[in-house]
Formats: C-alpha cells, sequence, structure tokens
C-alpha cells in the first residue's frame, strides 16, 4: 500500500460514555464529541472537506442516520460516506479516513462513530447476524463461553480463571484513571478468588464482569494531510499502517485449512510490512478490542505472535500494565467502554492520545513513537491500525 | 445430482426487537409543550435568522447552540406539500387512503410532517390553510397534536 | 429557572417486522430432508471432499459448485458447547428465551473434515457435559421443514468416546 501523502491525526473528541445518557437524542449525543474534536485541532466545521459516519446497522433501528445527524455533525453541505461493518466500524472509519486523506481526494476528513446502545437491545441485534434457518434461535449476540473453554482446557480452570480475572482487575485499573471510562469499579488484587466464584455466568465460564461494557457514547477525530496537519498542530499523530481482515464461516469451520486467526493474520502482516521483528519490544502501547477478558487475554498471544503460556505470564506479571513492557489498553479497554460503532475508533484515539502525549492521568509514562490499535467485530475479524510519533518515510523518497 | 430450484421454499419469520428512544432534553421539552400547554414550540437561530422545527439542540449550520432559544409558534400554518396514501401498514396512522403533509407553521422557517383530516384527501391542495387539533389523550409524542385540518 | 429536574421523555417499543426467508434449493432441501424423512444430509465438496453441514452451495475453501447430498448422523460427538445462562430476546418472535439452555456443536457420524451440526443439547449441568460424549438427534412427531424438526441432541448414556476425560 503505497500512500500519496502522509495522513495527521490533528483532533480528538469522545463523549463521557455512560449508560444514562437519556438527556440527549442522537445527533446532540454526537455533537459533544464533534465540538470536542473541532477544539482540539483549532478548527471549525469550515475547515473540515469530508466527513465519515458509521455506526452499527439495526441496534438503534433508524436506518441512515448519517442524514439526521447532520444537525450535529457538521455535515451539512459536505461530501460524506456511511460505513458500517460491525464492531469493526469505528476501525474502520479511521481506515477511510485515512485513505481519503492519503489519497488527495481530501485535506481534512472528519471521522464520526457513535452507538446509543440503551435504545436498543444489543444482544438481541447482534442474533440477528446468524442465519435466521438454522443458527438464529441458537445464537446469544456476541455472548459465548468457548473462548474461556478453551484456555481452561489449555491451562487448567485455576490458572486460566484466575488470569482472566487478573486480566479484568487491570483493565479496570486503568479505567479508574479515564474520566471518559463508562465502567469504573475499583477492583483490587484480593477481590479475584470471590469473584471468580461470585460474578453470575453469562454462558460458560463468561461472566458478567468479563463482558464488555454497553454504552451510549461517540468519538470524533480529524485526519488532516501533511501540510494541512504540520501547520495546524504541533503534535500530530501519524498513521502509518493500516489492514483489515475479515473472514465468514469461522465458527465452525474446523476444515482441511490450517487454522489462524485473523489476529494472528493481521499482525504478521502489518509487522512485515513495517519491519518490526520484535513487537513486544518495538511496539510501544496497545490499544486492544477487548470485548470480553477471555478474548483479551487470548489475543495478547496472537497479536504479538507469541507461544506456550508467555501472554498468560505477561498478565500474572502486569507486563501490561502502566510502568509494564507493553502497556495494553491504558484506557481501560473495551470490557470498560462500548459505545459500539465508536468503540473500535475509540482504540485508534486512545492510541493517537497516548503518542501526543495527551492521555492526561492514563498517560503512559515511557516515551510513545509506535502506537498499536485494534477493531473487533463480527465472526471474529480484526482491523490492526499502526500509529507513529513522526510521519513515515514515503514511498518515493527512500533511496 | 443438481439442485432444483422446486426444493426452495420461503419460511415466515419476523424480526422484533425491544427498543427506546430518548428524546432528551430538547426533545422533552418540545413534548411535555404539546401535552401539558397543547402549545408548539420551534427554536430560533439568531446568528441563521431561521426558526426550527422539529427541535434540535444545535444549527447544523453554524452550530449554535439552541438549546434555549425556544420561540412559540401558531397553531396554524399552510399545506408546503402533501401526499395520499393508499396503502395499509400496522404501523400507519390512519386506515386508507389518508393524507401525510409538510406543514409550515406560522413562525417556522422549516416544515413539520403531520396527518391531514377532516377533509377528503382530494381536495387538499399546496398553499391550503390548515390548523392543529390537539388529542383528548396526550402523552408526550408528536401524535399529541391529533391531525390538522382546514382553518 | 427552577430546581425540579427535568422529565425526560423516553418512547419504548417493540419493533415487529413480519419478514420472509427464503431457503434456496440447497437448505430447502436439507430441511425437506428432516421434515419428510428424519434424515440429516450434508453435501460435498467435489474437489476437497469436505462435507458442508448445512449444505452449501459452494465450498468456501476451493470456490467449487458442491456436489452430491450424503446422509450423516444421526449420531455424533460433541466438539464443544455453550451453556447458555443469559435470558436474551429472541429476534424471530420478541420474547425472552427460556435460559439455561445449552447450544452444541456435533461433529455427525460419516462428515469426512470437520463441519459440525449446531443445535440444542437437552443437558444444561455443566458436570454433565464435555468434549467427546456421543450423543443423538431426536426428532419432533410433528415436522414442519425448520432445523428444529431436530428437537435437539440426547447424551447418549455410557456412549462416552475418547478425548477429554
Amino acid at each position: 500500500m503505497a500512500r500519496n501523502r502522509n495522513v495527521g491525526i490533528i483532533g480528538i473528541g469522545q463523549t463521557r460514555h455512560s449508560s444514562h445518557r437519556e438527556d440527549v437524542n442522537q445527533p446532540e449525543m454526537i455533537h459533544e464529541a464533534v465540538a470536542l474534536a473541532l477544539e482540539d485541532a483549532g478548527m471549525t466545521r469550515d475547515d473540515i472537506d469530508c466527513v465519515v459516519h458509521g455506526n452499527m446497522e439495526l441496534f438503534e433501528m433508524v436506518h441512515q442516520p448519517d442524514m439526521w445527524h447532520v444537525i450535529g455533525d457538521g455535515a451539512y453541505g459536505k461530501p460524506g460516506y456511511r460505513l458500517t461493518t460491525g464492531g469493526t466500524t469505528g476501525a474502520t472509519l479511521v481506515c477511510a479516513a485515512d485513505t481519503l486523506v492519503a489519497s488527495g481526494l481530501y485535506d481534512v476528513v472528519l471521522a464520526v462513530g457513535f452507538e446509543k446502545l440503551q435504545e436498543g437491545h444489543t444482544t438481541g441485534g447482534i442474533t440477528n447476524m446468524a442465519d435466521p434457518l438454522w443458527g438464529r434461535e441458537l445464537q446469544t449476540g456476541a455472548l459465548t463461553g468457548m473462548a474461556a473453554a478453551a484456555v481452561i482446557e489449555e491451562f487448567g480452570a485455576e490458572r486460566a480463571k484466575h488470569a482472566a480475572m487478573k486480566m479484568r482487575v487491570i483493565m479496570d485499573r486503568h479505567a479508574m484513571l479515564n474520566p471518559n471510562a463508562h465502567r469504573q469499579f475499583g477492583f483490587t488484587e484480593d477481590m479475584i478468588p470471590t469473584m471468580v466464584e461470585n460474578v453470575p455466568p453469562l454462558v460458560g465460564e463468561l461472566r458478567l464482569v468479563h463482558m464488555c461494557s454497553q454504552s451510549d457514547g461517540a468519538c470524533a477525530m480529524i485526519f488532516a494531510s501533511e501540510d494541512v496537519a504540520k501547520k495546524r498542530c504541533p503534535n500530530p499523530a501519524w498513521m502509518m499502517d493500516h489492514v483489515t481482515v475479515h473472514r465468514e464461516e469461522t465458527f465452525n469451520l474446523f476444515g482441511n485449512v490450517e487454522e489462524i486467526t485473523t489476529m494472528r493474520y493481521a499482525a504478521t502482516k502489518l509487522y512485515e510490512r513495517n519491519g518490526i521483528t520484535d513487537p513486544l519490544r518495538q511496539i510501544d502501547v496497545f490499544e486492544m478490542y477487548d470485548p470480553s477478558s477471555w478474548w483479551g487475554l487470548d489475543w495478547i498471544r496472537e497479536f504479538f505472535l507469541l507461544d506456550g503460556d508467555r501472554h498468560l505470564r505477561m498478565v500474572e506479571n502486569e507486563e501490561i500494565g502502566m510502568d509494564g513492557l507493553i502497556p495494553i489498553n491504558p484506557s481501560g479497554g473495551v470490557v470498560a467502554t462500548n459505545p459500539i460503532g465508536a468503540t473500535a475508533m475509540i482504540r485508534v484515539a486512545e492510541a493517537a492520545l497516548q503518542v501526543r502525549g495527551a492521555a492526561g492521568a492514563h498517560q503512559v509514562k515511557k516515551e510513545v513513537n509506535l502506537a498499536l490499535a485494534s477493531g473487533f467485530g463480527g465472526t471474529l475479524w480484526t482491523v490492526l491500525v499502526l500509529l507513529s510519533k513522526n510521519p513515515p518515510v514515503l514511498k518515493e523518497e527512500r533511496p | 445430482m443438481s439442485n432444483t430450484h422446486e426444493d426452495a421454499f420461503v419460511v415466515e419469520g419476523k424480526l422484533a426487537l425491544p427498543y427506546q428512544y430518548f428524546a432528551g432534553t430538547v426533545g422533552s421539552r418540545f413534548l411535555t409543550a404539546l401535552r401539558d400547554e397543547c402549545k408548539i414550540l420551534g427554536q430560533r437561530c439568531e446568528k441563521c435568522g431561521k426558526v426550527f422545527i422539529p427541535p434540535r439542540a444545535t444549527c447544523e449550520r453554524c452550530f449554535s447552540d439552541l438549546s434555549g432559544a425556544w420561540v412559540e409558534l401558531g397553531t396554524s400554518g399552510m399545506v408546503a406539500n402533501f401526499t395520499v396514501i393508499h396503502y395499509e401498514e400496522p404501523h400507519h396512522p390512519r386506515k386508507a387512503p389518508f393524507v401525510i403533509a409538510l406543514i409550515k407553521l406560522d413562525g417556522a422557517d422549516t416544515p413539520l410532517a403531520h396527518v391531514v383530516a377532516g377533509v377528503d384527501p382530494s381536495s387538499v391542495a399546496v398553499g391550503m390553510l390548515v390548523k392543529a387539533v390537539f388529542a383528548e389523550n396526550r402523552i408526550g409524542s408528536i401524535m399529541d397534536i391529533n391531525h390538522f385540518e382546514p382553518a | 429557572m427552577n430546581d425540579v429536574k427535568q422529565e425526560l421523555i423516553v418512547l419504548r417499543q417493540i419493533l415487529s417486522i413480519p419478514q420472509k426467508f427464503s431457503t434456496g434449493p440447497v437448505m430447502g432441501r436439507f430441511l425437506k430432508e428432516l421434515r419428510d424423512n428424519r434424515r440429516i444430509m450434508a453435501n460435498r465438496c467435489p474437489r476437497c471432499r469436505r462435507f458442508h453441514l448445512p449444505p452449501r452451495e459452494v465450498c468456501a475453501i476451493c470456490r467449487a459448485p458442491s456436489g452430491e447430498f450424503v446422509e450423516v448422523g444421526p449420531e455424533g460427538v460433541i466438539q464443544s458447547y455453550d451453556i447458555v445462562y443469559y435470558a436474551s430476546p429472541d429476534p424471530l418472535t420478541g420474547e425472552a428465551r427460556q435460559a439455561p439452555y445449552t447450544t452444541v456443536n456435533v461433529l455427525l457420524d460419516g462428515v469426512q473434515g470437520k463441519d459440525t451440526l449446531w443445535h440444542l443439547l437437552n443437558e444444561t449441568d455443566p458436570t454433565r457435559i464435555r468434549r467427546g460424549l456421543r450423543v443423538r438427534a431426536i426428532f419432533n412427531e410433528q415436522r414442519t421443514g425448520s432445523i428444529h424438526d431436530i428437537k435437539y441432541f440426547d447424551i447418549i448414556e455410557g456412549g462416552t468416546k475418547g478425548a477429554a476425560q
């Protein structure tokens, strides 16, 4: 993939994600995030050339909401796109904005992702993904205990359950530092044994506390070409690369082809393209889309191309903490905050804040040169985005 | 062995899920004014010089905050355009044939969509003057205006 | 301005939209075999020989149009399962499901490859379920051409097969 020019993230805005936003309707909620992003970029609606908008189809049962949301997102009279790719929507919006600016078509693109999950039924809505003739009466939204069962089978129930709950506790510790996070509990390590036994189960060993939040919230990001970014912003976060891996038939495909997760596949491709040979050391921070603590735990192994129990030890030894080898989700992650159409964008936004040194109380102390962000959705899809502190060297400039 | 289309058949199903919509503080003010005072409110953007209905917290053009900029509109207005619906669906507000019109209320710069009744559909015309008829039982919904009829 | 909390209006409703689903010829054949003959039919890819269950028009790996139908089951082995405690609304009915219920992926006898049939298991006690158990499809007396013409799978007592001990 060759960019025509570099793209910088120069404005970021988020709502305080919540389950109590009865005080606003959809465009009003979106406006909060858009206004903050414009303020962050020092821009007005007039500076925006194009708006890309997205959320999950079906959840709020309002079709083409991008038309309605013109009232709040500043898209009136401007070119725009609507994208909807399930849970990965937020990250796909980032990829689209990046591509639109990198191509040279637009200089400044506003990306808006949102969800008002209190207005629909998340699990019921996701269940519609299943084939109506054979799976829809069986599927329970995004809830499954199979990820937990696999980890338990590999590492034994006691160690696995403890590690997953520890993952949850570390994520909550990070969420407590993030004023925009939805759920902040104040869990401590000594609570783990009780939580492992007593938190109500949803499906199998997937318990209520392991599962991502259902939040109302919006995220807005402003992407600008290198010229504009350098003029308007002292410290853009630069788009390095992005890769999207969407695949069907993952739930029951135990076929004759070597099975590889989209996470590992995406990471392998991204690292190859960007000269990353030692991801644990070369990447400074990772905002991972963790739909549950079990998946979050399992995918540390996939995203960092690890083997054996290295990923469990990384959690057990808190190498994923704020001061650790590879901080994961300094924002608290998706288990703490999940307005689905915005969630994958928030991963990129939070990674960008880390690169810019602008994450406030949840800023990691080490210098952040390379940040990774992942999106998740559908049937175990992945979108992976790489950000850097310095603008990448464009292909034609390389010797 | 080939698959024949004789094997295909159709299964009846449905999509049914619970939803809720928050009017928000601005929308709620509009709806409670309908319910409790039989008043129709709009919002005025000072910068653009326009009065909007239905309600919204922000002016889409200049991003001004409209959440406090309430004005009372008349309950009469003019049919800006209309259509006659000839088919039936469970969610329709009336039995067919019935009229949905865009009504430009006195004082507003944008039209409100609503039912025009109490007149033969073939007699409805652009420019016709209409007035709001409020419902007996009002619950804080746009249908607290029961319909518009010739003034 | 008064300090009474403003009333916030919420509109609540169940949106119910009628829908029709077309089976197509392949799924149609599969469902008719359940209804008329109490048979579970897979179809096979002519190139990689893998069975598809439920049957498919085209092999996902080879992209070749699928070939012959083959009867499989009615018994098989549990590959994975989920005991669901959360009673979510079923979008096909709008009603909350009865919980707990157990969904199961069964590798039916005779299947080449690893395509499993996803269905219900007639057991929700986690101490009584594990991978490797043998199960049998139980059909409804009244059948309509639906995947639920199979009522559920029963565990075959005393018929365990290798795997997880």
